[in-house]
């Protein structure tokens, strides 16, 4: 569990995440049209394979931080899940992944909330992608948190599977001078983003450096499975928390 | 939102389980559909979502739930 720590601060920080993808999120959805290689690979991967491993169980994809649903659209693609979840933290984007479902005609089920205080029952997740999304959250303990609530909402191990990415120190457009290599932490910065009138929004990301991503996986009840640095970003495959009756 | 979704959707404070109050259908979601069936494909409009532990009450807006904390669920000050 995350330190004690100002539950009221960290939520309204978080809130302002969200404005902010509210008021970008048309013109966001439009530059996120394609799905990631990397997630199409652990879709096709590990997803594919896993899915029905408990029969016992209803299958249900996560896609958490799902902005325009481009990754739930590959989890449906699938046809291995009897729902896939959507759940971001805009109310916004959501329309923008309402908007595509329809356009291409597959099946998603939508929910607005917060990725470090998830409205979702224990173990009820066979496969969840979180990807780009960890790296909003604007503290430390919010971060941590969410970690925590995807191995309390995926299936025990070793049926659930998530794979979680962050944007990553990694990236070329960060400068090695900016990492505090003391204690090997990545940085809090904010992204200007330009809507199409000029107008620009601010948009929080805390970049992790590889090892503190590690860090921040090791300390989570998740257990990582593989782990890499792509185009900048730092992936890891995860399997949920051991059975808990939380 | 599928009517369905509530085996897995919980409150985000207590993770107790959510009722369905006050809800409206989609009369077109699954043909001749009314509001008193229970099936599983029954689609929620609107609605109010509400803690069987807290009391805690979370809106249904045109086909979404609203499942975020409380104090985050108000646009914040500019």
């Amino acid at each position: 569990m995350a330190a004690p720590h100002d539950r009221s601060q960290d939520r309204a920080d978080r809130a302002a995440v969200r404005d902010t993808y509210d008021q970008i999120a048309t013109h966001f959805a439009k530059t996120r049209e394609y799905a990631w290689p990397e997630v199409e690979s652990f879709v096709t991967d590990t997803v594919g394979e896993r899915a029905r491993t408990d029969a016992e169980m209803t299958p249900v994809g996560l896609d958490l931080g799902c902005g325009n649903c481009r990754h739930a659209e590959l989890l449906a693609e699938t046809g291995h899940f009897d729902h896939v979840l959507g759940v971001d933290v805009s109310r916004g984007l959501l329309e923008t992944g309402r908007k595509r479902a329809q356009e291409r005609e597959f099946d998603v089920d939508l929910c607005q909330g917060d990725a470090a205080e998830l409205p979702l029952a224990a173990n009820t997740i066979s496969a969840a992608v979180y990807v780009a999304t960890l790296h909003h959250l604007p503290t430390q303990a919010a971060r941590q948190a969410s970690l925590g609530e995807l191995g309390r909402v995926l299936a025990p191990s070793p049926d659930g599977r998530a794979l979680v990415s962050a944007w990553s120190t990694a990236h070329d457009r960060f400068d090695e001078d900016e990492i505090d290599t003391a204690d090997g932490t990545g940085f809090d910065t904010t992204i200007e983003w330009t809507l199409p009138g000029g107008e620009t929004v601010d948009r929080f990301y805390h970049i992790y450096t590889p090892e503190e991503f590690e860090q921040d996986l090791a300390a989570s009840s998740l257990e990582v499975l593989e782990w890499e640095v792509s185009s900048g970003n730092c992936y890891a495959v995860v399997a949920g928390a051991a059975e808990s009756d939380a | 939102m599928k009517e369905s979704l509530l085996d897995i959707l919980r409150c985000p404070l207590d993770k107790h389980e959510l009722e369905l109050e006050d809800a409206t259908y989609d009369e077109s979601a699954d043909g001749d559909s009314d509001d008193s069936n229970g099936e599983d494909a029954a689609e929620v409009v609107d609605g109010t979502l509400v803690c069987a532990e807290c009391g805690e009450r979370y809106p249904v807006e045109d086909g979404i739930p609203n499942l975020l904390p409380p104090d985050m669920r108000e646009e914040s000050p500019a």
